[in-house]
């Protein structure tokens, strides 16, 4: 025997289900009438919107004195919340692209889930640069449309490049959650019994009949989103990390910034799509095709991106230090021990030293654990850009003007209220639209594909592994 | 479908090939000839030496690491063509030999650091930044380090290689369990001490200079070439009537996609590196591009552009190409080029300031490293198998077909 | 065959167990001359391109025509702006400063090709058809579900209603019928 044990592949869907049984398990939570517990949900969410609403409005109204910012940080809280969100939106477009085009197929029972909530997480993410310009009758300057100053936008600006980048992306994300949709609104149009759903699934649905000659149109057209869709991830932040790195403030300025967001937005994505999966799943009774198993999967990148963001910060503090120079050193100091160590050092356990536990399949393949790293992940990564934007600004090149910087209760209301747009908007989801991408599921499972039926009787006939008896060889 | 697949080449590496032999003596006359250039010009023949040896490292790295995510994500895309990268890297530990040489010569190839006037305020030669960095950047740190890394690389490599083998002899699928613990934790090691590594060998060329991307530019670059070697690899025995029916079209079009790949992932790292410097414009960074961007130096920094990212980019773009054997070959060798002059565009200005200068000791470097890494390939691509056989994904790999 | 009836006829339908089943009944069709048939089914099955013989997708083409759009269209955009029509120096860097409009001549590119792949797609399958002869079909709303048909429309120049149903029957349908226009 062996000294080491073989482990097969485990089946992507649990539980001895067809074809007929997966449709009605994903689309009777969209026919049933709505449970209670679905308005439960809602209260608070939609009390939280409430709050970012009334926030928004003062600031309006007042001005963005009402934040905590003050001189050297110029840079508050708006864009810490932006770029946390932002980067929280990147694990949907990861799993329906990147991992579409590794042929990953276990993507399949998260990847609506993750891109819903892609585009819920970048709408949160665009109220804040939206809002912070103070005159927000006048956002449209940042488009290249004619204005009153006869001027047009800075494309040297990276501030401009974001605009570009993070509505593409909005766009662009939101045309493959439709595309991707398209033939499970027409499942539910065709499994819809009352006339408002019908007519509703139907319009949306397009006429889509499941045509095998427009599956083929379909399918490229997936394979080639994905294809843009993949460098767009990378691309959009990228461009955030240059709204930092393209200056020459110490501790923003510095080459790793893109690969390090990017892999910084993955880390904190998937630990978002594990904690709302974790709790939709139980409620949903979705265990069959969001198993362990993909948890396990999600745990390793998040462990993976957790190590990558840990080998940047490694690398910042190395080359601060072997670059010579003194602004720098003294930055990546101040950040370790000056007035926000506290907040370095809450990053530096969220972010690195966390997600090393799931090296222990154990602790991987742990519900209630997955859960809890999966917030303190996400916790981390608010506190990385808290530690990035206020440390490098508060403590800049000239001591006379340091100043602590601390946010004020409208900071804190508004960066809370965007829960509320982001749990009403994922709740309507939820609520109205199918949470798993049904015909992608059909297609993963072993019955359907073809090779996995007789030739002579069409009969299904699943392949089972057998393991070989190893050989007694001295190699 | 309950039948297995078949193979009908012969898997063995045909014992009597003369290719062994042949470049045997390539990298003998070759590394002769660069003693010559040792002896003659000491300063250019290090230069070119290093340029050289970091061109077949990165690829022996690059396979290890191929090899490890392969382990790691349980593929089954790349199992015909595995044995290729896993003997580069089972080979790692005695191609650690051809450091010495540098270890050797150090004192003259690194002298902006190791030039002890440098660290002594009362000396004329005393350089401020530099100095600060002596903790770093002395001799015998620097030896430790670089036994250090080649302890990783050779023991990973190693052990990789040994494991597959096994598991060709025995049938032990168990084994696959055993690779996956290896690759684990080397991936977090590998990635460190590459980076690390490529700190030591090109960035402290120039000492004053930094940038925290340069380990990841380093994978970068070196990760694309090593998918136009596969490539070039495959495409050799091939020609050589081996593993024609084995290596399918699938397989080919994988090798393709992964180089289409990789040229876009460096062109992204390669750029943003450029961009954050060129935008900053901070005297202490920008001039190392400053450098690389005039005289006739800045013909190679254009042909980077457009042949190691335009034209690959442009002609892989299409599924077709990808799987088209003279466009393939065309774009590998092209990208082989650029990757070799891109390591001479970031080593050689800090010797040749003002312009190219090519030297006869660059050819008999090149020729005498490749000679003998590629010899080191062959001898021990013979004693097995020439795909990893048993390997419980092999049959999944051969089903693979081709689909637009 | 009896031009009353083909007036009204749109074409026969028939239901197979599996996608194995319908992958081989849609090789017979393709064999027995057919070329006005398409089959349904509730996701892409592997190899039914080749059983009915289906040419190279187009969408390739519109995608990279968009993409060429978008990549020139963004560079003449900032070139006209900051070149043209209001020069600004900024930090010292040429007018054309091309390594910074790179991100933005990205963007417009992508998005321009993701336009071209979504509504190419549309577009190549004739979609937005709200109203088709198939939904009338009360057992058709299985092919979003399970089911897996063929259908032979009565427009194809071999049309004949009998032998349609004699080849389905041959290729082990679980179940024919005629589909008719509204």
């Amino acid at each position: 025997m062996s000294k080491y044990e073989y482990i097969p592949e485990p089946a992507l869907v649990k539980g001895n289900h067809d074809f007929a049984s997966i449709t009605k398990l994903v689309t009777d939570v969209n026919l049933r009438p709505t449970p209670k517990n679905w308005y439960l949900a809602m209260l608070p969410a939609n009390a939280l919107l409430g709050l970012l609403l009334v926030s928004i409005g003062y600031l309006i109204w007042e001005g963005t004195g009402i934040w905590g910012l003050n001189n050297p940080v110029g840079w508050g809280w708006a864009i810490i919340n932006f770029v946390w969100w932002v980067g929280i939106g990147h694990a949907g477009t990861l799993i329906s692209a990147i991992l579409f085009l590794f042929r990953q197929d276990w993507r399949t029972a998260i990847n609506r889930f993750a891109e819903a909530m892609t585009i819920f997480a970048v709408m949160c993410a665009g109220v804040f640069p939206a809002i912070h310009v103070g005159r927000i009758w006048v956002i449209y300057w940042v488009f290249p449309v004619p204005n009153q100053m006869a001027m047009w936008p800075n494309f040297n600006s990276p501030l401009l490049w974001d605009v570009f980048a993070v509505s593409t992306y909005f766009t662009v994300s939101l045309l493959f959650w439709y595309v991707g949709l398209v033939p499970d609104l027409a499942t539910l149009r065709d499994k819809a019994t009352d006339k408002i759903r019908k007519v509703a699934y139907g319009l949306f649905a397009l006429g889509w009949t499941g045509s095998s000659r427009a599956w083929w149109n379909y399918e490229k057209a997936y394979m080639i989103l994905a294809g843009l869709a993949t460098p767009l991830v990378l691309s959009v932040h990228t461009i955030v990390s240059f709204d930092f790195a393209v200056s020459m403030i110490p501790g923003w300025h510095t080459t790793i910034f893109p690969p390090y967001f990017v892999a910084g937005a993955i880390f904190s994505g998937f630990a978002m799509v594990l904690t709302l999966m974790i709790v939709a799943r139980k409620i949903y009774g979705m265990k069959d095709i969001m198993t362990d198993d993909h948890m396990e999967k999600m745990n390793i990148i998040i462990m993976v991106t957790g190590s990558m963001v840990g080998f940047a910060y490694m690398m910042e503090f190395f080359i601060a230090w072997y670059s010579g120079v003194e602004y720098e050193k003294a930055i990546f100091m101040l950040r370790a021990t000056g007035p926000y160590a506290w907040a370095y050092w809450i990053m530096m356990f969220c972010n690195v030293i966390s997600p090393q536990v799931f090296w222990f399949k154990k602790l991987r393949r742990s519900v209630g654990f997955t859960f809890f790293i999966s917030i303190v992940v996400n916790i981390g990564m608010w506190f990385e850009r808290f530690v990035i934007t206020v440390t490098s600004l508060s403590t800049d090149y000239l001591p006379s003007s340091w100043d602590y910087y601390s946010p004020t209760a409208w900071d804190v209301l508004t960066y809370v209220g965007t829960f509320g747009l982001f749990f009403t908007m994922f709740l309507l989801f939820l609520r109205f639209l199918p949470m798993i991408a049904i015909a992608e599921v059909k297609l993963v499972m072993p019955q359907g594909d073809p090779h996995n039926y007789d030739d002579e009787t069409q009969e299904y006939h699943l392949h089972v592994e057998e393991v070989p008896q190893p050989k007694a060889v001295k190699a | 479908m309950s039948h297995k697949p078949t193979i009908t080449d012969s898997l063995q590496f045909p014992a009597d090939s003369k290719i062994p032999r042949v470049l045997l003596i390539v990298g003998a006359v070759g590394l002769l000839a660069t003693a010559i250039g040792f002896a003659t010009d000491l300063e250019q023949s290090l230069y070119s030496y290093l340029v050289s040896f970091v061109f077949f490292t990165g690829i022996g790295l690059a396979s290890v690491f191929m090899v490890m995510f392969h382990h790691i994500t349980k593929s089954k895309w790349g199992v015909v063509v595995r044995r290729i990268p896993e003997t580069f890297g089972g080979n790692l530990k005695w191609w650690s030999l051809a450091f010495l040489p540098i270890l050797g010569g150090m004192t003259v190839l690194y002298h902006h650091w190791t030039d002890p006037t440098l660290f002594d305020p009362s000396s004329a030669n005393f350089d401020y930044i530099v100095a600060k960095k002596e903790s770093y950047l002395n001799v015998p740190f620097f030896i430790i380090r670089q036994v250090i890394y080649f302890a990783i690389w050779g023991y990973v490599g190693h052990k990789l290689y040994k494991a597959s083998v096994e598991l060709e002899k025995t049938g032990d699928w168990g084994i696959t369990t055993l690779m996956r613990k290896i690759s684990a934790p080397a991936i977090p090691l590998f990635g460190l001490s590459i980076a690390f590594a490529s700190f030591d060998w090109l960035m402290s060329l120039d000492p004053h200079w930094f940038s925290t991307m340069f380990g990841v530019y380093f994978f970068a670059i070196s990760f694309q070439s090593f998918w136009a070697i596969m490539i070039l690899m495959v495409f050799f025995l091939q020609s050589r009537g081996l593993l024609k029916n084995t290596i399918g079209q699938v397989h080919i079009y994988d090798l393709g996609a992964w180089l289409f790949a990789f040229t876009v992932f460096y062109a992204y790292i390669a750029f943003s590196q450029f961009l954050l410097i060129y935008y900053a414009n901070l005297p202490e960074e920008t001039l190392w591009f400053y450098e690389r961007l005039e005289g006739s130096w800045k013909y190679i920094a254009y042909g980077l552009l457009l042949f190691r990212f335009v034209l690959p980019f442009l002609t892989l773009l299409n599924r077709e190409q990808k799987h088209r054997k003279n466009v393939l070959r065309f774009v590998a060798i092209v990208v082989v080029i650029m990757h070799y002059l891109e390591i001479y565009w970031i080593a050689m200005p800090m010797l040749s300031e003002h312009g190219i200068n090519f030297s006869w000791i660059d050819l008999t470097s090149f020729f005498g490293l490749g000679g003998i890494f590629f010899w080191m390939f062959f001898k021990k691509f013979q004693q097995n198998s020439m795909i990893p056989e048993n390997d419980p994904k092999l049959d999944a790999c051969l089903e693979k077909t081709y689909h637009q | 065959m009896s031009t009353t009836e083909s007036k009204n006829l749109y074409g026969i339908l028939a239901e197979f167990k599996n996608p194995k089943a319908l992958v081989d009944a849609s090789a017979k069709v393709v064999e027995a001359g057919y070329d006005k048939f398409d089959t349904y089914t509730p996701f892409p099955v592997h190899g039914i391109d080749k059983a009915m013989n289906l040419p190279k997708s187009k969408l390739g083409y519109i995608v990279f025509g968009h993409a060429l759009l978008g990549f020139s269209g963004a560079i003449a955009m900032m070139y006209f702006m900051s070149v043209i029509d209001y020069q600004i120096n900024i930090s010292g860097k040429p007018f054309f400063n091309a390594p910074a409009w790179v991100p933005i001549t990205f963007e417009l590119t992508v998005l321009l090709s993701a336009f071209g792949a979504v509504f190419g797609m549309f577009f190549l399958n004739g979609l937005p058809k709200l109203s088709n002869p198939l939904f009338e079909v009360e057992r058709f709303k299985k092919a979003t579900d399970d089911g897996f048909f063929v259908c032979i429309e009565a427009k194809d120049s071999k049309f004949q209603a009998d032998l349609v149903r004699q080849l389905f029957e041959e290729a082990g349908a679980t179940h024919i019928e005629e589909v008719y226009e509204q």
